[in-house]
């Protein structure tokens, strides 16, 4: 729209009058840089206290006095950083696979399929997306130690459910916000490829493997993005199911280093919340388009 | 691909197509249930219980009463009130649909046999429910071999209480599939048969709830009676449900009154008016009076975790909305770099909350030199405790004299607000940008050329328009805040004492200390659930009014 206006503009001003600068411009950019300033404020702040001592900090210092890039390698080897970040990772992926594997098979069916019941059943799945988690937080906890005795019993040790990956990967694997997402995406694919693809002999998995998800990158990037998210972010139920660090994840491994081991090392807790953010802040760059727009376009969030 | 026989019967066809659904929706349908749907009932029927660890007897409402004191058989009653009420609406809409009138039978009879079905079959589940969770107890001082718990969870199938539950609920689901599969076959040639089903199960089953509900409130009604007839004093819990009754009717009333006051016009409104407003006060004054005193043995914890949840929300969505409105607003004025802007906004929304509740918690930290503290000694303010300080804001500016309920929430909560505030507004002005985005430009082009000012523009066309988008981020706010979790976490501190816990973080140390009592944080939880419940009907029932659907 706005080029469409542009060359308007262009014949209305005359080439030698300089025009002044509106002052209503000039205080909407400053709104919006103040805005943008408070937003990153505390990010770079961190970024800087991470590179100070530890006395810098507590004496509330803007700047380093000099960089204390030591600071990186101590609170990644005193936080454990390593485990926790390998930790992390392996249950995002788990997480995030499982989600993929299971949501965009429900999505079609709810998007493309005719099925006895398919309004009730997607308005329940929706409905699931009113209840708080601390309301199901108990109950689910019961339902993991259950089923951490019963494989445990069936192939020993290795199979539990407790202090392993089914229990913080598992539950999340299905998620109704991320159907939901996909499902809107799905049912905007046209009616004639499907048509197309009938004739050609494929069946609804032929049709979903090579019609529908080369052309929804962008909302299951929405999806993945989200899952990475919420796992990288999980802090109350792994705070229940997990008790050694073979299984923490990052967040349970930072709140437990500046609480528990290192209350006083300001600055090493610093360092180690800027090297947590910095695989989120990679992705994020790299997939802020896709996800920004696969929020608005949705306008909900899980 | 094998060669496609070329006519497949249509019936075959869609069986195929039902069945291919059924296995797409399967593992995701199997997990939502199982962690979604299953456990809202789970936890019911933990806050029933004494329940340590292990499932204990049964106490039927005793964890609410702890909970909220006389207040827990008022929320009951009006509870299955209200589901009695919304079965009995979607058994009229049956009755208004059906056409012609004797087409009502064959829904009518499906939805009793499904009810039957589904109560049959959930009453059989949650009488198994209980002794395979004791298996662990069972087994005690056995020794571990595998395939042990395996062989009791075979053998708890066959527990006489089980097996009493198993053969009728067997019977009637079996029933109720032959009776719903010839209601829709014998409606075939009408449309909304499965519709009508749906309507007159879910009818059913409302109505079966709203039975048991008010069967469980009077149960612990007459026990609570007995129990104050041995002690000598009263129970006057009936005369207290029916004042409170009349009190939300005069509220309901007056608001009816005065909706309908603003259409009309001169001394005719301004008569209205009064009358809705002595409407409210009335029922206002009968609810003030009331609620306290039913609340009056209530768990104090519980109400302060209450309050500083009420609070949080009540201080963060508004900042939140107007905020991300007015940074929106900003961003869609043709601007360059709005999409920088855009991400530089959406960042401390997506970082973890971890990582920035910490930096947040030096930036406000108690010691004389932290950057808040430099920041408001500019302004000449003297250096405050920020999150270890429980005192409310009101109370810290305006001095000690204020009294305790004008307080305010505590400085230590106006911190975590601000972090909450910093954190969702991005989120909030990306969402709005999007929702201006959808608001056509004509308009904008007629008003202007009609005159209007940029302030008129906003206030008639923008602010209308963009109503839908306001009232989901009001609603995803606010249940978004009623179950915060990780910051609070992160951000408190002992010396802040209970200023900054809100329900979520009680609940969860009521099962992560010493000796956990699911029984008791279930029935917390499902409190929560239910305001959030109530919550989310009442702002659609509300704001859904005045929202503007293009």
């Amino acid at each position: 729209m706005a080029d469409a206006v542009r060359p308007l503009d262009a014949v209305r001003s005359s080439p030698r009058r300089v025009r002044p600068i509106p002052w209503r411009t000039v205080l909407t950019y400053g709104v919006l840089l103040l805005g943008a300033v408070v937003a990153l404020g505390p990010f770079l702040w961190m970024l800087s206290a991470s590179l100070m001592r530890s006395s810098e900090i507590a004496a509330g210092r803007l700047l380093p006095e000099q960089l204390q890039i030591n600071n990186y390698p101590e609170a990644w080897r005193l936080a454990n950083l390593q485990q926790f970040m390998w930790n992390s990772v392996r249950i995002t992926a788990i997480t995030v696979g499982g989600e993929l594997l299971f949501c965009i098979p429900a999505a079609y069916a709810f998007a493309r399929m005719h099925f006895f019941g398919r309004s009730v059943l997607f308005g329940i799945m929706l409905s699931t997306m009113m209840i708080p988690a601390i309301a199901t937080l108990i109950p689910n906890y019961l339902t993991v130690v259950w089923f951490s005795r019963l494989s445990e019993s069936i192939c020993g040790e290795a199979c539990k459910w407790l202090d392993n990956w089914p229990s913080l990967t598992i539950p999340f694997m299905a998620s109704a916000f991320s159907i939901f997402l996909l499902r809107q995406f799905f049912a905007q694919i046209p009616q004639e490829l499907w048509e197309a693809a009938r004739i050609d002999g494929a069946g609804h998995l032929r049709f979903l493997w090579s019609v529908v998800l080369p052309l929804s990158r962008a909302p299951v990037m929405t999806v993945a993005m989200f899952g990475f998210i919420g796992s990288w972010n999980a802090l109350m139920w792994p705070l229940l199911v997990v008790q050694s660090d073979t299984w923490r994840p990052i967040a349970y491994g930072l709140q437990k280093f500046t609480q528990a081991d290192a209350p006083n090392e300001l600055h090493l807790q610093m360092a180690a919340a800027v090297l947590m953010i910095v695989p989120m802040l990679i992705l994020y760059f790299f997939t802020q388009r896709q996800f920004t727009e696969g929020i608005t376009s949705t306008g909900l969030k899980g | 691909m094998a060669a496609v026989p070329r006519q497949i019967s249509r019936r075959r066809r869609i069986l195929i197509e039902n069945l291919t659904a059924y296995a797409f929706l399967f593992p995701a349908g199997l997990l939502i249930f199982l962690f979604g749907i299953f456990p809202v009932a789970f936890a019911f029927f933990v806050s029933l219980h004494r329940w340590r660890r292990f499932p204990d007897e049964y106490v039927g409402l005793a964890n609410y009463e702890r909970a909220l004191g006389d207040f827990a058989y008022a929320l009951f009653f009006y509870a299955a009130a209200a589901a009695i009420a919304a079965g009995g609406y979607l058994l009229w809409r049956l009755f208004k649909e059906a056409r012609p009138r004797l087409w009502v039978v064959p829904p009518l009879l499906a939805g009793a046999a499904n009810t039957a079905a589904i109560l049959l079959f959930t009453r059989w589940f949650f009488t198994l429910l209980p002794v395979i969770l004791n298996i662990p107890v069972r087994l005690r001082g056995q020794e571990r071999v595998q395939g042990l718990f395996v062989s009791e969870l075979f053998a708890s199938f066959q527990f006489p209480e089980v097996v009493a539950a198993w053969f009728p609920a067997l019977a009637v689901v079996l029933a109720a599939v032959m009776v719903s599969y010839g209601a829709v076959r014998l409606a075939r040639r009408n449309e909304t048969a499965g519709r009508h089903l749906w309507l007159a199960t879910g009818a059913g089953l409302l109505l079966a709830l709203g039975a048991l509900a008010l069967n469980l409130t009077l149960e612990a009604i007459g026990a609570a009676a007995e129990a104050a007839q041995a002690d000598g004093s009263e129970l006057p819990i009936w005369s207290q449900i029916v004042f409170i009754s009349l009190g939300m009717a005069a509220v309901a009333a007056a608001y009816q009154v005065w909706t309908r006051a603003a259409r009309r016009w001169g001394d005719r409104q301004l008569v209205i008016g009064l009358a809705a407003a002595a409407l409210l006060l009335v029922g206002g004054y009968a609810l003030v009076t009331e609620v306290p005193r039913l609340l009056a043995a209530a768990d104090r914890n519980m109400m302060s975790g209450f309050s500083v949840t009420i609070m949080y929300a009540a201080g963060a969505v508004p900042f939140q909305l107007m905020i991300g409105l007015g940074l929106a607003y900003l961003l869609f004025q043709k601007i360059r770099g709005t999409t920088a802007f855009r991400m530089v906004f959406f960042l401390p929304y997506i970082m973890p909350f971890v990582a920035t509740s910490m930096v947040f918690s030096l930036l406000f930290s108690h010691r004389q030199d932290s950057l808040a503290n430099h920041l408001i000694g500019a302004f000449g303010i003297p250096p405050q405790k920020w999150l270890l300080e429980p005192i409310g804001i009101f109370q810290l500016i305006f001095g000690p004299q204020i009294p305790s309920w004008l307080a305010g929430p505590g400085l230590a909560l106006v911190v975590i607000i601000i972090y909450t505030v910093w954190t969702y507004s991005g989120y909030a002005t990306v969402v709005f940008l999007a929702g201006l985005g959808n608001i056509s430009g004509e308009l904008y082009e007629a008003a202007r050329i009609d005159g209007a000012s940029g302030w008129q523009i906003f206030r008639n066309i923008t602010l209308p328009l963009l109503s839908p988008t306001t009232f989901f981020l009001m609603l995803v706010a606010t249940i978004g805040t009623f179950q915060a979790f990780t910051q609070i976490w992160m951000m408190r501190t002992p010396a802040a004492g209970r200023a900054v816990d809100n329900m979520s973080i009680y609940i969860f140390e009521r099962i992560t200390d010493a000796s956990p009592n699911y029984g008791y944080g279930s029935a917390l939880a499902f409190v929560l659930f239910f305001v959030i419940l109530i919550l989310t009907v009442t702002q659609n029932r509300i704001a859904g009014r005045r929202v503007f659907y293009g």
